[in-house]
């Protein structure tokens, strides 16, 4: 796997791991990932995978750091993390979970709440990048806050960058982004998150909640999906 | 802390004298400092406790797919736990247990009062439970009307089956129990914080079920 991805300016010098800041895992192209028979596999998914790409242990550290670098940016002020349902599921409680030992364990600690909203797109039409909230508390408890959104995958980037603009309008004190995967693509507008995870190129990847037609979020490494189960479970 | 004899109908129950354990003794974070009374379910104990209920259920369903539907947001942790437990044995066993999540929210407390109305927040169409066989995750069953509130709302969608598990169930006098089939630990009429459960949206961020003190009460009081 390939290690370091651009490295972006950081902002505060003053905390020990600014100068990691900015830094992203990011995964050639050429990667094939890891043959199935060297990891732990759910019976039930044996055949409808290729490889495992990014195993559950290599998420995991990779979040661990996440996590001390959004207390480094955001410690100080109540934070209101942001969980976009369904694929941010397992990333949000992982990466809360690493907060809280965090926040457990040091002298500075963050206030937390927490809330879980859903996107709708209005319609099919992807173009548009309207999107639709529904489910969270009313977005008037972010005025004035430090608000972490955590999202699974940033693709296009559209529905984010709208997801932002209308956030704004609340007046949070500061809003960030922290995703596992970043892709890259040739359609993506531009918009860079906060937090990366991993920077992947351009696959159908499942698994660690990433879903195809809802299946697959029970499996804890992500996955590259074989033909076989992408025509198994075709909607 | 005492426990019934295992298998799987047993549940840790928590007599009403149990004072919980001294703060000094664990870790949790400083912005809860003067808040909180005592620990009353360490989170490692929460753990092994979930890990035996992954098992069970293993045990009662594997092999058949189930709809996992999370009661948010205080369902969440237990939710996310038991899910990672079932996974550990999914890929370890010889048996199987296909799983998708999905998610309902559900609001009935305000301050420290449980209320008697279901209220679903966001999306309540569940007509994607039709035919299936249904886990609903809760972490907390109280005076029971909310879970009997939700029972029947999911059963007009006409699932196979369905089956709770929750983390925490009161043993209430009032006794309107639908005892859930799957239960973490049995505990008197106390309020109480951590492990996604909250008073007012606070103490979500605590990773062990704790008692809340009297200046916590007053502190986050609406």
């Amino acid at each position: 796997m390939v290690r370091n991805g651009a490295r972006r300016k950081s902002g505060k010098s003053d905390c020990p791991t600014a100068r990691g800041r900015g830094v992203q895992l990011g995964i050639s192209d050429e990667e094939q990932g890891y043959d199935l028979d060297l990891f732990c596999i759910p019976k039930h998914y044996v055949n409808d995978l290729e490889r495992v790409y990014i195993p559950h242990g290599l998420i995991l550290d990779r979040t661990e750091r996440l996590a001390r670098e959004i207390m480094c940016d955001m410690g100080g002020h109540h934070i209101v993390a942001l969980c976009v349902l369904k694929g941010g599921y397992k990333f949000f409680a992982d990466l809360l979970d690493y907060i809280k030992a965090l926040n457990r364990n040091s002298d500075r600690s963050i206030p937390m709440t927490v809330d879980f909203i859903r996107l709708k797109s209005y319609c099919n039409d992807q173009s548009t990048g309207e999107i639709k909230v529904i489910g969270g508390d009313d977005l008037s408890t972010l005025t004035g806050k430090n608000v972490l959104i955590v999202e699974d995958i940033i693709d296009t980037g559209k529905t984010m960058k709208t997801l932002l603009q209308l956030l704004k309008r609340y007046n949070p004190k500061m809003v960030k982004v922290a995703s596992l995967l970043v892709k890259r693509t040739p359609r993506s507008v531009g918009y860079r998150p906060d937090f990366v995870g991993f920077e992947v190129p351009d696959k159908f990847v499942v698994g660690y909640a990433l879903d195809y037609n809802e299946y697959f979020r029970d499996l804890n490494h992500i996955c590259v999906i074989s033909e076989s189960g992408k025509e198994k479970y075709k909607a | 802390m005492t426990h019934r004899c295992g298998g799987k109908d047993g549940r840790i129950v928590i007599e009403d004298d149990w004072p919980g354990y001294s703060l000094d003794l664990f870790t949790y974070p400083e912005h809860y400092c003067g808040d909180l009374q005592s620990v009353y379910i360490p989170h490692g104990v929460i753990m092994d406790r979930t890990e035996r209920l992954a098992r069970n259920i293993m045990d009662d369903l594997g092999d058949h797919d189930i709809v996992i539907l999370c009661v948010l947001k205080g369902g969440y942790k237990f939710c996310a736990d038991l899910v990672e437990f079932i996974k550990a044995l999914s890929r370890n066993s010889r048996k199987s247990l296909p799983m998708r999540v999905d998610f309902i929210r559900l609001k009935s407390y305000l301050n420290d009062q449980s209320t008697a109305s279901l209220h679903i927040v966001g999306e309540e169409d569940l007509s994607f439970l039709r035919g299936k066989n249904v886990l609903i995750v809760e972490a907390i069953v109280d005076t029971g009307k909310t879970m009997k509130a939700l029972l029947k709302h999911v059963e007009a969608f006409e699932p196979k089956m369905v089956k709770v598990a929750g983390l925490l169930v009161k043993r209430v006098s009032s006794g309107v129990g639908s005892f859930p089939d799957y239960v973490g630990f049995e505990i008197p009429n106390r309020f109480v914080v951590g492990y996604a459960l909250d008073y007012n949206e606070r103490f979500r961020d605590l990773h062990h079920i704790c008692v809340i003190s009297e200046q916590g009460k007053t502190k986050y009081k609406i």
